[in-house]
């Protein structure tokens, strides 16, 4: 991926991810977010993850996204007014911030082999599909099965809080 | 003698049993999911100890590459299923509370899955009590949070309830960030996840010291938000006061155990670098100091009793991280260490579900949580009133209690790393919690109680708080069983594949 096109799309996606933050109406936050997917799908597929990128559209700018819209039209929430900021809180954020930012910075300066060029990855002899199939079915079954069960509960989660009248 | 991943599948079975039952059957009442579950626990609990143990060399392929069975994921296993059957119990008792703050057609509606979400917190208490790899550990540390999120949110008509569940996702998943970013600068760092292998990895790693403290930092705020360690401890107030009692214990028991273990898991890697373990036990020391501070100060004006427990539960994690800030650089140190956290870990179950049993059952008759509505308990349940005294001499530390040998054990080891300003701040802490904590004995045996009716008491209740004062006396005085379980194995950490 040229380095320009990298740090397009990652200043594009830092963009959109902070004016998720900042926008007051919660459809234009969603949107952002999506905007914000999309570029980091981008990022991906730049990195020849193509499987990747392609699920990052598909299940969050896609399937995710349009549930938020759709839950967010259906209450029809309004616009949150603005509130003033507690200035310490403004401003303890703003000292976390920048003191992780420059720690990041300090780290990576600091980091002979993070200079270094990444060595080019092998062709595959599969597909990137069947590779990850792989991977979660063979190598990582027990996590999966965690997962699994994980998801399980969420959606257990889901009803249990969402019934409107139990019986 | 079968494999012990069977206990973990046992417990997954029983809860998808118990789901079935609860939606297909119309005449089950909810009481009996919670009682079969702890009967079924129980037998688990027996089984657990007919297992077999690892085989010296996995497979590549096999599940063993995640998952270990030394002694000490064992102990931590019986441990996840002893709080989980108290748990049941105590939300058998909350069960009116429950029923009453869940909006719903017919009384006691809706309440059956939170008998049965516990049973999926066990599995991935158990599940992370074995986890040798990080992918496995987050996975089942997810396990764990997600389904104490539902947990906490559960009473829906109640405002609390629903503030503390927000609050505790919000937070929670802003920790879990931080943990996976620490993960991918581990993996990027290492290319392992497997902690045997990231040991090794390290070892070899040559200038990249300050990227090495910058991926165990990332990790420990992470876990730092999980054990309620200060400056991360900011939801614990709230939370602990809004979530359902029960839900209260397992937190403050389970989510503690869950996140210790795996900060001394995580951190044998790291302190085999010479170079930069110094570090990493200055920065252990520092939030030890602070959450000792924080912790038993705070609880000074308390006067909730369930929010005087939620700061007393930051003050224990004050303790527990002082023990680990003593682990020295040699490696052989983290075995005794390991037996320090695990029995002061043991030794804070015990005591801590005992006071929040009692506070459930009392609280129904009391009409609140507050400190005053304890007044005179020794003249309406002498029962109850001795087993609360029990319970809060134990979490101050007074001799011959569990909480004391736990005590004394963490004080030992900071004596042996010369420690000297965490015993400093260690000793004046204590001094505060036998404040806070005897306060609470003062009113249910020195004051007048408004209402004199009798409080009644459950069979399997009254059995249950026998067993935990029994076990907080007779491992306070002999505490041999539960320390030498933790040090049949030098180091916490799996065999070395």
């Amino acid at each position: 991926m040229s380095p320009i096109l990298f740090w397009a799309f990652s200043a594009l996606m830092l963009a959109f991810g902070v004016s998720v933050i900042l926008n007051r109406d919660p459809v234009a936050s969603a949107l952002s977010l999506v905007a914000s997917f999309l570029c980091l799908a981008a990022l991906f597929v730049g990195l020849d993850a193509f499987f990747i990128g392609v699920i990052q559209v598909l299940v969050y700018a896609g399937a995710v996204m349009v549930l938020f819209l759709f839950i967010i039209m259906l209450l029809d929430l309004k616009a949150e007014k603005r509130r003033s900021f507690n200035k310490f809180a403004l401003l303890g954020g703003a000292a976390v911030t920048a003191l992780f930012v420059a720690g990041l910075l300090k780290v990576i300066s600091a980091f002979p082999a993070g200079a270094k060029p990444f060595p080019a990855l092998g062709v595959a002899s599969v597909d990137d599909v069947r590779q990850v199939g792989l991977a979660i079915f063979t190598r990582f079954n027990l996590p999966f099965q965690t997962v699994g069960v994980l998801v399980l509960v969420a959606s257990i989660g889901v009803i249990v809080l969402s019934r409107r009248q139990l019986k | 003698m079968f494999p012990p991943i069977t206990l973990e599948i046992l417990v997954l079975a029983l809860g998808f049993i118990l789901l079935l039952a609860e939606s297909f059957s119309q005449s089950t009442s909810k009481r009996s999911l919670a009682k079969s579950a702890v009967f079924c626990l129980a037998w688990i609990f027996a089984l657990s100890f007919f297992v077999t143990s690892a085989p010296a060399n996995p497979e590549p392929g096999s599940f063993w590459n995640f998952y270990s069975a030394d002694p000490v994921s064992m102990v931590f296993k019986r441990i996840a299923l002893l709080t989980t059957m108290a748990v049941l119990v105590m939300a058998l008792e909350y069960e009116k509370v429950l029923a009453k703050n869940i909006p719903s057609a017919r009384e006691g509606a809706g309440t059956g899955e939170f008998f049965i979400l516990p049973l999926f917190t066990c599995s991935g208490l158990m599940l992370l009590a074995s986890a040798v790899d990080l992918v496995m550990a987050f996975a089942a540390l997810e396990l764990v949070t997600i389904s104490f999120y539902v947990m906490v949110a559960y009473m829906r008509g109640s405002h609390a309830s629903l503030e503390a569940g927000v609050k505790y996702l919000i937070l929670g998943a802003l920790s879990t960030g931080f943990f996976v970013y620490g993960i991918t600068w581990i993996f990027g760092l290492t290319g392992e996840t497997h902690f045997t292998k990231i040991a090794l990895k390290l070892a070899s790693l040559q200038g990249s010291d300050t990227a090495i403290l910058f991926a165990l930092v990332l990790v420990l705020v992470g876990l730092g938000f999980k054990v309620a360690a200060v400056p991360f401890q900011s939801w614990v107030p709230d939370v602990y006061q809004g979530a359902p009692t029960p839900v209260t214990a397992f937190l403050s028991v389970g989510s503690k155990a869950a996140g210790f273990l795996l900060l001394l898991r995580v951190l044998e890697p790291f302190l085999g670098v010479a170079s930069i373990a110094h570090k990493i036990l200055l920065v252990l020391s520092v939030l030890a100091g602070a959450t000792l501070i924080f912790g038993n100060l705070a609880a000074l004006p308390q006067n909730n009793l369930k929010r005087l427990l939620a700061y007393s539960s930051v003050g224990h994690a004050g303790y527990l991280l002082m023990a680990v800030a003593c682990v020295g650089v040699a490696p052989s140190a983290l075995g005794s260490v390991g037996a320090t956290v695990g029995f002061y870990l043991f030794a804070y179950l015990l005591m801590t579900l005992l006071s929040f049993l009692v506070l459930t059952i009392a609280t129904q008759h009391t009409k609140g949580e507050e400190i005053q509505h304890f007044n005179g308990l020794s003249k309406r349940s002498p029962f109850l009133a001795f087993a609360l005294l029990v319970a809060m001499s134990s979490l101050a530390g007074v001799p011959l209690t569990a909480g004391f040998y736990g005590k004394f054990l963490v004080f030992a080891q900071a004596v042996n790393a010369s420690q000297w300003t965490l015993i400093a701040l260690g000793t004046v802490t204590v001094g505060a919690g036998f404040y806070f904590y005897l306060r609470v004995v003062a009113a249910m045996y020195w004051a007048e109680p408004a209402d004199a009716s009798p409080i009644q008491v459950s069979g399997l209740s009254k059995m249950i708080i026998v067993l935990l004062v029994a076990g907080i006396f007779v491992f306070g005085v002999n505490p041999k069983p539960v320390l030498s379980a933790f040090q049949t194995q030098q180091t916490p950490l799996a065999s070395a594949h």
